[in-house]
């Protein structure tokens, strides 16, 4: 079944290939996902639009190992064996310890690998100062606005250096200005890492700007029905790329695609 | 309604203990008019004066240490056994629905209802105080290790296994510290038992420990001891639940309650 | 992770494990491992419990306890209702009644209990009275917190349109606060009754707990057991029944 290559650079970083979800419902089991296959190459960095609901998080939680789902996930041709640092998530609701302090989070995930004492303070150190939270270093996360929180929650899964990162709605319950600064800053380091990202959002722009593959999902059973490639210079600011053309005709297009899977999703819920 | 300042001298610590004060200074000139029969009503220098008495006598030391030394060797134990079954109950479904029924049964069950089979059982003593201490403690203790512990977001889980936690690394990195405000509320609700189940169970089975004595004051006639030990209870139960209170401030400084409760 | 089991096989389990207990405890009583003293079989007990009931002496017991829980917790409910209101609603009364109630609640109001027998003898008076005073201080509490968090706004809205100080206390606060006053019930319930048997075990003058320890003296072992179970299907029960007051109008949650 699986095609054995000598050649690393062509198997893809992650293979989702016919993964199906159900989760027991009421009377029947709800289908949450059907057969959806999906590939992403090293550095790619792949959104998942979709109306609510879709089941575009649970297909980010079984590629982070949380749900067994039918179907095979492969990473780096392997299937994965439940969560694995080599995935970093980082999820809408921070989900950071609140008995952690910003820094003790940020090096809870360092506490287990290899490194010493001193290696994981400069680590910790290093990804505060990226973040812009000096002085905040013994804060407790209920002391901190949300967007803090999500750099720490971002700050301490990169920290453990993943391959792959799955974002899950990660700006989702920011304010419209606090997520524009934050976005920047995901390009920023994703510019500069180029690591794997898988982003679930419901944000078109925010996916346009961000993305360099864009995946619309159908209302439930999610599938994938559409995908778009973006090709946009990373380079230009917000502002000359927000305003040009060809930000707008992708923004327009992936907008309607999607529009359509929301329009179904709302005629399905008025059957129900 | 907006002057608060006026009433800053009242809410200072000995603006609060003025009512006390004075509910002492009225009780002690009703007693003064000898309206009531002061061996019914001990006047509160009476009382006070029983009080020196005891406090530098060994009498009350000696037997508030034995009650002491049994409510915490029975919330100990208690409290262990108590958050060790709520955390298998909340982790464990097939557990779970064996002990539930066990748990919700003796849940409402007065637990002095089993000092007489204790008495049956073990005799008058301490064994039966610390049985009688250590059920009662076990079962606030394992309800609200199981809600703090069932409780736990799914995220928080699951952050920690993609940062590698393992399942064992898991109960004291997420879930023990996840249900800790609720196992301190249980736990000052277990003190109070504690106290509650010590005493009575003095009163009805042992040869000592301050219940016995209180009681012991009250068939000899001895009101205005009898005043006095009571007194010290109540004195000493404040005192310890106080301190529980500042424990659990300083365990929760990262709760989001700590902001209610002033500073961190 | 262990999957979660059907509702059934929950059910299942739970019947199984009370007929674990139940079987283990009467292989253990007949095989005599325990002296039937210590642990009289469950089919003794339960005949035995059969006969109290018959003769009237364990209803008329249980009757008297009930009757001495139920007026403490009335008349605590009346005070504490009414102090926790009066607190919330004026500086004065909290100023006079706080540094009280921070004192007497983590006490351990049994240890009142000779006080009370002094004053008010052995039987329901000194009964009602303590279990009153024990379940005062929750109720208080719970009123307390309640009125206090009733909004501002509501208030002076009632107050504009003209509301009287008594419409206001039975139009707005109270069933603003309701919620929270039966969710202090609930806690003061078994402490009620956890009172009332303990009291009665202590200082006699009948009831469930003097019969209790009557029994114990004689080393009626079948009776005890047989009390014991009783109390805890009483508890249960008035348990069960406060829930489904709560689950029968959902407004009374106090999360609602």
């Amino acid at each position: 079944m699986r095609a054995v290559t000598d050649e690393k650079a062509i198997v893809p970083k992650i293979q989702i290939q016919a993964v199906s979800k159900s989760y027991p419902g009421d009377k029947n089991p709800v289908l949450a996902l059907r057969t959806v296959d999906l590939s992403i190459n090293e550095g790619e960095f792949v959104s998942i639009v979709g109306p609510s609901g879709c089941g575009k998080s649970t297909l980010l939680y079984v590629l982070g190992g949380f749900l067994e789902a039918d179907g095979k996930v492969l990473v780096d041709g392997k299937a994965i064996q439940g969560p694995g640092t080599d995935r970093g998530v980082v999820f809408q609701e921070y989900a950071l310890f609140p008995w952690l302090t910003v820094r003790n989070n940020i090096l809870y995930g360092l506490e287990r690998g290899a490194l010493a004492p001193e290696e994981r303070a400069r680590i910790a150190d290093r990804l505060i100062g990226v973040i812009g939270l000096k002085g905040f270093e013994d804060r407790y996360p209920r002391e901190l606005s949300g967007g803090m929180k999500q750099r720490v929650a971002i700050a301490r899964t990169l920290a453990c250096d993943p391959a792959i990162l799955l974002l899950d709605e990660p700006f989702g319950a920011l304010d419209a200005q606090t997520r524009e600064v934050m976005q920047d800053e995901l390009l920023r380091i994703w510019l500069e890492t180029r690591k794997t990202v898988l982003m679930i959002t419901h944000d078109v722009n925010e996916a346009v700007y961000l993305s360099n593959r864009i995946c619309v999902m159908s209302a439930r059973p999610g599938q994938i029905v559409e995908e778009f490639k973006i090709d946009l210079d990373r380079t230009i600011p917000r502002e000359r790329l927000f305003t040009s053309d060809a930000f707008n005709k992708t923004r327009n297009e992936v907008w309607i695609s999607v529009r359509q899977q929301a329009l179904a999703a709302e005629k399905l819920n008025a059957r129900v | 309604m907006q002057g608060s300042d006026r009433f800053a001298a009242f809410r200072s610590p000995v603006g609060r203990m003025v009512p006390l004060v004075a509910m002492g200074l009225i009780w002690q000139a009703v007693s003064a008019t000898k309206l009531i029969d002061p061996s019914f009503l001990p006047s509160p220098l009476r009382i006070g004066h029983a009080m020196v008495d005891l406090l530098t006598g060994r009498e009350i030391c000696d037997n508030l240490f034995v009650t002491l030394a049994r409510a915490a060797i029975g919330l100990a134990l208690g409290s262990a056994a108590g958050v060790w079954l709520g955390l298998m109950m909340a982790r464990s479904p097939k557990f779970r629905a064996y002990a539930a029924p066990i748990v919700g049964g003796t849940y409402s069950l007065p637990k002095s209802a089993l000092i007489p089979l204790f008495i049956l059982w073990f005799g008058i003593g301490t064994a039966t105080t610390v049985c009688a201490v250590f059920l009662s403690c076990l079962l606030p203790m394992v309800v609200n290790t199981f809600q703090g512990v069932a409780s736990t977001p799914r995220v928080l889980v699951w952050g920690a296994q993609a940062l590698g936690a393992r399942p064992r690394e898991m109960l004291w990195q997420v879930f023990l510290p996840h249900a800790l405000p609720d196992i301190l509320t249980g736990l000052r609700v277990a003190l109070g038992f504690s106290f509650v189940l010590a005493i009575s169970s003095e009163m009805i089975a042992s040869t000592n420990g301050i219940g016995k004595l209180i009681f012991m004051y009250g068939e000899n006639g001895a009101y205005d001891y009898m005043f006095a030990a009571i007194a010290c209870v109540v004195v000493v139960a404040f005192v310890i639940d106080r301190l529980l209170l500042l424990l659990t401030q300083k365990c929760l400084r990262w709760h989001e309650s700590a902001t209610e409760r002033g500073p961190a | 992770m262990e999957r979660e089991p059907s509702k059934r096989a929950l059910q299942i389990r739970s019947v199984i494990s009370v007929l674990v207990i139940v079987v283990l405890w009467e292989t253990a009583a007949r095989a005599g491992l325990a002296s039937p003293l210590f642990l009289p079989a469950f089919t003794a007990v339960m005949a035995e419990w059969w006969t109290v009931c018959a003769d009237g002496s364990l209803p008329a017991d249980l009757l008297t306890s009930l009757f001495r829980a139920f007026a403490g917790l009335f008349a605590a409910t009346l005070i504490g209702v009414g102090l926790g209101i009066a607190m919330a609603r004026s500086r004065l009364v909290h100023w006079i009644f706080d540094p009280v109630i921070a004192l007497a609640f983590p006490s351990p109001k049994i240890a009142f209990l000779p006080i009370f027998i002094l004053w008010f003898g052995i039987y329901s008076t000194s009964k009602i009275l303590l279990v009153a005073f024990a379940c005062v201080f929750p109720i208080v509490i719970g009123t307390y917190a309640a009125a206090s968090a009733i909004n501002r706004v509501w208030i002076w809205s009632a107050y504009s349109l003209g509301t009287s100080n008594l419409t206001l206390l039975f139009r707005i606060v109270l069933p603003a606060a309701w919620p929270r006053i039966f969710a202090a019930l609930r806690v003061a319930l078994p402490v009620s009754l956890i009172t009332t048997f303990t009291a009665e075990m202590v200082g006699g003058g009948g009831g469930m707990g003097a019969a209790l320890m009557y029994s114990q003296r004689f080393f009626e072992s079948p009776t005890v057991f047989a009390y014991i179970l009783t109390m805890l299907v009483v508890g249960l029960l008035l348990d069960a029944i406060m829930l489904r007051i709560q689950t029968a109008f959902p407004a009374w949650h106090s999360n609602a």
